[in-house]
């Protein structure tokens, strides 16, 4: 007899269906995260698909670890900087040169400050665009414009009231937004 | 004549977009009420964040 092919060994893999919940990832996010790593990469394309198929073979592994009810933005951010981070300090590395000098360093803290206001970016594009219509609208008609609640309700053709407890409502919705994908106030 | 004073204004108030006079009343309603100085103080984190990135956006643009 011989041994049916379906008892090969498998390589070990978390017990959620990981291929799944990667193919929803690349399906969901896998735009957003290869426009948001381009902007890491300066524009390069092969690079940034590279660091995005990289990205997502971590989060296959770290699938049975993602919280499913979180917006995994934030988590695929991280580890996409993370990866062309180390990307560019291997690239820096080369026999000749001496490593680490204090230009260097100083380099990396700007593209780490750069890449850490790039990630603030994309959380809250990502609570803006999770908020309904009207919230959305309000606060792009006021802030986003630089316009009073006034001349914004006169543009909406909406009572002053309205849009001013719309605006309270809009804003109470993107603070539990931004902190519903692990944005903290710095305050 | 500005129309009165209501709690819900603080979101307006922390984004800057009140008009100066309910802005001033605003103010004055702050000092007597618990409850919207402790409502400025969970909003202003979220609102000062989207001031800062209409700023930045602006600079670019």
């Amino acid at each position: 007899m011989t041994v049916p092919a379906v008892s090969r060994p498998v390589p070990s893999r978390p017990a959620v269906d990981a291929d799944a919940v990667v193919a929803a990832l690349y399906r969901d996010h896998g735009g957003t995260l290869l426009t948001f790593v381009l902007r890491l990469t300066g524009g390069d394309r092969p690079w940034a698909e590279d660091v995005v198929q990289e990205t997502m073979i971590r989060a296959w592994r770290s699938a049975a670890r993602l919280d499913p009810a979180a917006s995994p933005m934030p988590w695929l951010a991280t580890v996409a900087r993370r990866i062309v981070i180390d990307d560019r300090r291997r690239r820096a590395v080369r026999p000749a040169e001496s490593g680490d000098t204090p230009l260097e360093q100083f380099a990396a803290r700007e593209a780490a400050q750069e890449l850490d206001a790039l990630l603030g970016r994309v959380v809250l594009d990502e609570a803006l665009a999770s908020l309904s219509a009207a919230h959305r609208s309000i606060l792009t008609e006021t802030v986003v414009r630089d316009r009073t609640v006034n001349q914004a309700a006169a543009a909406l053709g909406i009572p002053v009231g309205t849009a001013k407890s719309r605006v309270y409502y809009a804003l109470r919705a993107l603070r539990a937004a931004l902190e519903d994908r692990g944005w903290r106030s710095a305050g | 004549m500005n129309p009165p004073v209501e709690h819900t204004d603080v979101a307006a108030y922390a984004l800057g977009v009140l008009e100066p006079g309910d802005r001033a009343a605003f103010e004055t309603h702050l000092a007597s009420c618990a409850r919207c100085r402790d409502e400025l103080a969970a909003l202003a984190p979220a609102a000062a964040r989207l001031r800062e990135e209409r700023d930045a956006r602006q600079d670019t643009t």
